[in-house]
């Protein structure tokens, strides 16, 4: 199933993109050093940003379930 | 929240993005919809907006503006043994935060101020690792210092109101309340960090943190 392949592949590079970020910022944190906040909102940030943002992507994204469409058959 | 604890946040966040990205699958049905939408939209966020709070508190401590080089003769500056010496003095009697001694003065107390002072703290960045730093001796403000941040304190206080330098000329005070007669500029307190200019007589006080 190739849409199904495709958000996975998605939700697996957000899910990346989001803990890559999630560990730049656990460092910057217990690193005491003021470069540190540049390092976590500029960099973590925009990892965790991105990642956020292919996470919605691949929400709005998705096919749409079958009982969704508006070719569903009509109640009798 | 303290640091450990955010952290700990942050790394709890990313372990359960973790298993989204080991197994994707989960997503399928509605309760892995809801954990996916906590793990990788709603933590995330939560855990970046938390360490970014974390990091602009912590911003504010005398030690995180020591940890840079450049500023050390200024930090030992706040320990020199002399009560003419405006920044120690006010350290040593805790007149000012002793753990958030430098941003307490050097912050900006009207509108915006905070906002300013790391607006302030990104441009020393920006110098210090991009641009030429100068010798320590060499640092100058900005701006010059605005009585504001002394009567901030001092306003209305009376050693401040009632002392008898202050009221000598019947001209001083509102010059110094409306920032037309310096506090520091003016040779009243004019000894403030003096650093490159201590000289050898100068002591050092070896308490306080």
């Amino acid at each position: 199933m190739p849409a199904k392949d495709s958000m996975d592949r998605r939700l697996r590079l957000s899910g990346v993109l989001v803990i890559t970020g999630l560990l730049i910022e656990a460092l910057c944190l217990v690193w005491s050093k003021p470069i540190a906040f540049v390092v976590l909102v500029c960099i973590g940030g925009a990892l965790i940003g991105l990642g956020v943002l292919l996470f919605l992507y691949s929400l709005v994204s998705a096919s749409p379930h079958p009982t969704d469409s508006s070719g569903a058959a009509p109640e009798r | 929240m303290s640091t450990i604890a955010v952290v700990i946040l942050v790394l709890f966040s990313a372990a359960l993005a973790a298993a989204i990205v080991v197994r994707p699958a989960i997503t399928v049905n509605r309760a892995g919809k809801i954990l996916a939408f906590g793990v990788l939209f709603f933590l995330p966020l939560f855990s970046l907006a938390v360490g970014t709070e974390n990091e602009m508190e912590r911003s504010k401590s005398t030690s995180f503006c020591l940890s840079c080089h450049i500023m050390d003769s200024y930090g030992r500056s706040l320990h020199i043994d002399d009560p003419s010496y405006l920044a120690a003095a006010h350290f040593q009697n805790h007149r000012v935060p002793a753990d958030e001694a430098c941003y307490t003065c050097h912050t900006n107390y009207a509108m915006f101020g905070t906002f300013k002072a790391k607006l302030g703290g990104l441009r020393h960045l920006y110098i210090y690792y991009l641009g030429k730093p100068p010798l320590p001796q060499d640092i100058t403000l900005y701006k010059p210092f605005n009585n504001r941040e002394c009567l901030h304190c001092h306003l209305g206080a009376r050693s401040f109101e009632q002392g008898a330098t202050h009221n000598a000329d019947p001209a001083t005070l509102p010059a110094i309340k409306a920032n037309t007669l310096s506090c520091i500029s003016s040779g009243c307190h004019d000894t403030v960090h003096n650093v490159g200019r201590w000289g050898d007589k100068v002591k050092f006080w070896d308490g306080g943190s």
